[in-house]
């Protein structure tokens, strides 16, 4: 039944209101007013279905559906039309490179030195960082090397022409954390440049009792040539944990989990005794060889095993030159360098490329 | 200290191979620096075909370690066996006999040999034996002469090996004088007279002050006692008699004296680190021994051992509950008692909570109750300890809040394109000149090389450096920042952010816009790392005579200095290594002064707007010479506070400007919190502006 006149009349109604409507609004009027479930024109069609003869219904809903579908496509059809007239002209080739933003590069060192900040920030450390330039009591005669100690040749020292005045530490432990008075314990007259960032145990312990459990990270100095594997300038950190109760196997603990936070999961971790003046029993810290996996290799000197940190207990003779109580405190120190640890975990061979900051080198870490 | 496997197998019947040796001594306390395995070759000598020699490195608390019989003990100990000592009895007749048999001589002490010996100064010399010999001088046998080359000492004759032999065997050092070459046959241990001097054995002339101790025969000195004996009493060819020498001194005089000549020596490294007071004899009665054994001569059989004030042993506690209380486990007293008597201590069981342990002499570097507790744990084995973690007992103070900080920058300053350096803390003089008074600058006394001479007064002129490192290197477009401290006299370390930036101002692209980095870019940077502060900062014109002038500003933060900015003269960009007309930018500015200047209180946001703000735009001809700054503060003192914002939008100079003047545009804001201002409040605050303009700086508008 395509020619009846009520589906004929609807029809010639929408043809003749669609071609003046030439916006999304009229498009949406339109549609509305003939195909509105509750209002449309055909709507209505459709509720004529029950006065027809049943034979006739059948032929009057298929021609009403027809209608239906004639009016929604044209509509859409002249929606994209619309749409497709409203956007930019002109494409691009999108395989040309994007305009970039420039992004410096974090030093390699200072990653590491991040990681470490942030793995004993995890285990209650208080991070802090002391003068560079130091007095022979905090970096050497406090840490049981009295002069002309023997132990002095193992850091070959430079010294100031005339004192300086070293740099504050510890400002925020005062007056609620803020900007506040430095301690007393500053360095008025620095002679030397530190050759460790042991000399801070020293000003720490004399100026906070204990329970002690602190991270020194910082630049320290020696008197040595510049080659494939020194530096006269390195970066330390140095640990220290003291109270009543601490142990050789808590500083055990506590490196082994350091160096699984650093070199991962895998990494095996073993003390071997050595000496220092300022500890008691003293240790060297070996980690299993990442290269051949502590098999062997030229890396690792056929050992399996790669030096990475000296340690031990606290000596008394510290203790006693700070004014603890050695009898009623022990404690471990530690003191690492970050080159060391950057050398192995970037698989650096020159120690040197650290200090060049050619970009070349840089800019091969990640942003 | 090279020791031979075979030579140590004289002291201890150790099994294990040279490989399983060195593996145990490195976690024993003796890391291993080489292991060389030996093949002997020379049919005469009747050493282990097989043999290694290994380098131990011997730790500076370790003086006892340093001869073959100390790292024997540390090996027996370490393998759990017994401990062969060299012993005084008769040489066996008719068999062929070498080193292995551990003969001691049997000497008599006396009072006055032939030789007499007199300590002046028993402080610097507890101990000295003497003892004659008849000799003749010739090489020592092949055996003697092998061991000494695997060991690393160089043969020279009978008699100088054997004192040789013992001091690599027992660790005391021995000399031997030729005996008619002592005057008055006296051996004086005495302090130099001041400007005494004697040749020593290298052939050098020594000068000698009042603090030195040296032998002396009755008029002059013949060694420097400890250190390394003289010329003049050498034994030579024609040497029929010695007097050896095995003594005690004072470790601390050794090591003045042997760091005042600049002569180390196998001797004077021992003493320094102390020495056994009871070995000296022992080791006089080996060398005697040695001496028939290989046909070098005969001892006189009497020693001549001056020792005033005998040295007792120490003796220390040793509690049980101090050994798991540091250790942090309880080693089985089967073991504490094993090892430390496996090393020549004595244990006495005093009471219920320990021993009394008795210490050697030898055993210079223990003297309290952790040394006997670092013992037990050495051979009882650091792998064997657990592994605990410290409980935390207390609240953690807060980090030290200036490492945020920094990090933060660092943050910043890479977001910027900049990427982080670190250089040293000293410089040459010539490159630290430029940025501090020749007072201000802190040299360094004994600097290795010309380029470390001073502490760097700035960070600066090694960041330059690293500018021209990247430029040598096809590197055009640098920009690098490092956050490190600064050393001058009169304000002492100080922490700083310098940065450095040459070639472009942004990446290159096919699309083009690339331009070099000018002024404005790095003041950019500047109030970047202010805000990053919380800091608002400004800039000064400011002559520094390392920047060129006109580009040349101190940054300001609250009235304050607290750094400068510019642009490198060509001068010093070319004396760091740079092409001169490279424009390189830097800036540095202090993070204490500006830290000590940032708010402290945290930040408090401020309402936002209600009512819309107006814009004007006016633009004005005035002085090319006038100050932005200048004209801004004008127009805010004119305005009235619904002024929020100036800027300006474009400054132009050239055609239709006068010469000398420039066209300035401003776009001022306004926004009241309380109302919607009306056109008639903008335009009076707008008049009122332009005249104030025009009355103080002679301003047309345009
Ligand atoms: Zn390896």
């Amino acid at each position: 039944m395509p020619d009846n006149p009520a589906i004929q009349g609807v029809r010639e109604a929408f043809l003749a209101q669609f071609p003046a409507a030439s916006s999304d609004q009229a498009l949406k009027a339109l549609h509305d007013a003939f195909l509105s479930r509750k209002s449309g024109q055909l709507t209505a069609l459709m509720k004529t279905l029950s006065t027809l003869a049943p034979e006739e219904r059948r032929d009057f809903g298929q021609a009403v559906n027809t209608l239906k579908t004639e009016i929604e496509t044209a509509i859409d059809e002249k929606r994209a039309a619309l749409e497709a007239t409203r956007q930019p002209s002109g494409g691009v080739d999108v395989t040309l490179p994007g305009r970039t933003l420039p992004m410096g590069r974090i030093h390699p060192l200072m990653r590491v030195r991040r990681d470490v900040e942030d793995i004993f920030t995890h285990m209650g450390y208080e991070i802090l960082e002391g003068p560079e330039v130091e007095d022979d009591f905090h970096n050497f005669e406090a840490l049981n090397m009295p002069p002309d100690h023997p132990a002095r040749d193992m850091q070959d020292t430079l010294y100031l022409d005339a004192p300086v005045a070293g740099g504050t530490w510890g400002a925020h432990r005062f007056e609620g954390g803020q900007r506040g008075t430095v301690p007393e314990a500053q360095v008025r007259a620095a002679t030397l440049l530190r050759t460790h960032t042991s000399a801070m145990q020293i000003r720490y312990m004399k100026t906070f009792p204990p329970p002690v459990r602190i991270i020194v990270p910082g630049r320290v100095y020696r008197r040595d040539n510049l080659d494939r594997s020194h530096t006269p300038m390195f970066q330390q950190f140095e640990g220290l944990v003291v109270g009543e109760g601490i142990t050789l196997a808590d500083l055990k603990g506590t490196l082994e989990a350091m160096m699984r936070a650093l070199f991962g999961e895998g990494v095996k971790v073993r003390l071997r005794p050595s000496f220092f003046p300022y500890t008691e029993p003293s240790a060297e810290v070996d980690v299993s060889c990442r290269a051949c996996g502590g098999s062997g290799c030229g890396t690792c000197k056929q050992t399996g095993w790669l030096e990475i940190l000296g340690s031990g207990m606290v000596h008394p003779a510290v203790f006693e030159a700070v004014g603890y109580d050695p009898d009623k405190y022990t404690g471990f120190a530690f003191g690492m360098g970050m080159e060391r640890v950057a050398m192995l975990r970037y698989g650096v061979d020159d120690i040197r490329l650290f200090y060049e900051n050619d970009l070349r080198f840089l800019e091969q870490f990640p942003v | 200290m090279r020791v031979l496997v075979s030579w140590l197998r004289d002291f201890v019947d150790v099994t294990a191979s040279p490989d399983e040796i060195a593996k145990t001594m490195s976690v024993r306390g003796f890391a291993v620096e080489g292991l060389e395995h030996i093949d002997w070759s020379s049919p005469e000598s009747n050493i282990a075909k097989a043999d290694a020699v290994i380098d131990f490195e011997v730790t500076g608390n370790r003086p006892d370690c340093m001869s073959v019989m100390g790292m024997a003990r540390e090996i027996a100990t370490a393998f759990n066996l017994p401990m062969r000592r060299p012993v005084a009895r008769g040489k066996s007749s008719g068999e062929e006999e070498d080193g292995s048999s551990l003969r001691l001589a049997s000497l008599k002490a006396v009072e006055k040999s032939d030789i007499d010996v007199i300590i002046e100064n028993g402080d610097l010399c507890p101990r000295y034996a003497g003892a004659v010999a008849d000799v003749t001088v010739g090489p020592s046998p092949g055996w003697m002469q092998a061991r000494l080359q695997a060991s690393g000492v160089r043969p020279i004759s009978n008699i100088v090996d054997v004192t040789n032999y013992v001091l690599l065997e027992m660790g005391q050092p021995m000399h031997a004088f030729d005996f008619s070459k002592l005057e008055g046959a006296q051996i004086r241990v005495r302090t130099a007279a001041s400007g005494e001097s004697m040749t020593t054995l290298d052939g050098e002339k020594r000068e000698l002050t009042d603090d030195m101790l040296v032998i002396a025969d009755a008029q002059r000195p013949v060694a420097v006692a400890g250190v390394m004996g003289g010329a003049a009493s050498e034994v030579a060819d024609g040497t029929t008699v010695i007097v050896l020498e095995s003594a005690c001194f004072n470790p601390l005089s050794v090591r003045r004296t042997s760091r005042k000549l600049m002569l180390k020596t196998e001797a004077s490294m021992r003493f320094e680190r102390g020495l056994d007071p009871r070995l000296p004899v022992t080791a006089m009665e080996r060398a005697c021994a040695l001496l028939e054994t290989i046909g070098a001569g005969k001892a006189r059989a009497t020693v001549v051992d001056r020792y005033p004030q005998r040295i007792e042993p120490l003796t220390l506690k040793l509690r049980r509950s101090k050994i798991s209380g540091l250790l942090g486990t309880s080693v089985p007293e089967g073991d504490v008692k094993r090892i430390l008597e496996s090393l020549g201590f004595t244990l006495r069981e005093a009471t219920e909570s320990g021993w009394d342990v008795t210490v050697p002499t030898r055993r210079v570097d223990v003297t309290r109750e952790v040394d006997l507790i670092e013992e037990v744990a050495r051979h009882y084995g650091f792998d064997k300890l657990p592994s605990t973690f410290p409980a935390l007992t207390f609240a953690p103070p807060p980090n030290d809040p200036r490492i945020g900080r920094a990090r933060h920058l660092r943050t910043v300053m890479t977001a910027a394109g900049f990427s982080e350096a670190m250089t040293f803390g000293f410089v040459a003089s010539a490159a630290a000149a430029p940025f501090a008074s020749e007072g201000e600058l802190a040299p360094i006394a004994n600097p290795l090389s010309e380029n470390f001479a001073v502490l760097r007064p700035s960070a600066l002129p090694s960041l330059v450096d690293a500018v021209a490192h990247n430029r040598r290197r096809e590197q055009r477009d640098v920009r690098l920042f490092e956050v490190g401290n600064r050393f001058t006299r009169s304000t002492g370390e100080r922490r700083s952010i310098a940065c450095a930036w040459t070639g472009a101002a942004s990446l290159e692209h096919w699309s083009g816009g690339a331009r070099d980095v000018d002024f404005f870019d790095m003041k950019g940077i500047v109030e970047r790392v202010g805000e990053a502060l919380r800091l608002e900062v400004t800039t000064d014109t400011r002559r520094e005579n390392w920047l060129v002038p006109g580009r040349s500003a101190a940054v300001l933060a609250r009235g304050e200095r607290i750094g400068v900015m510019g642009q490198l003269t060509p001068a010093i960009a070319e004396a760091h290594g740079l092409p001169a007309n490279d424009a390189v930018y830097v800036a540095e500015i202090d993070l204490d002064a500006a830290e000590n200047l940032a708010p402290k209180e945290d930040m408090r946001i401020e309402a936002l707007p209600r009512y819309p703000s107006v814009t004007r735009d006016i633009s004005i001809l005035i002085d090319a010479a006038l100050s932005a700054d200048a004209v801004r503060a004008t127009a805010r003192a004119a305005a009235p506070p619904t002024l929020v914002q100036i800027r300006e939008f474009d400054r132009y100079q050239g055609k239709g400007i006068p010469e000398g003047k420039v066209s300035l545009s401003l776009r001022l804001t306004f926004r009241a919190s309380d109302r919607t201002l009306t056109d008639a409040e903008v335009h009076s605050a707008m008049e009122a502006i332009v005249a104030a303009l025009i009355e103080r700086h002679g301003a047309v508008q345009r």
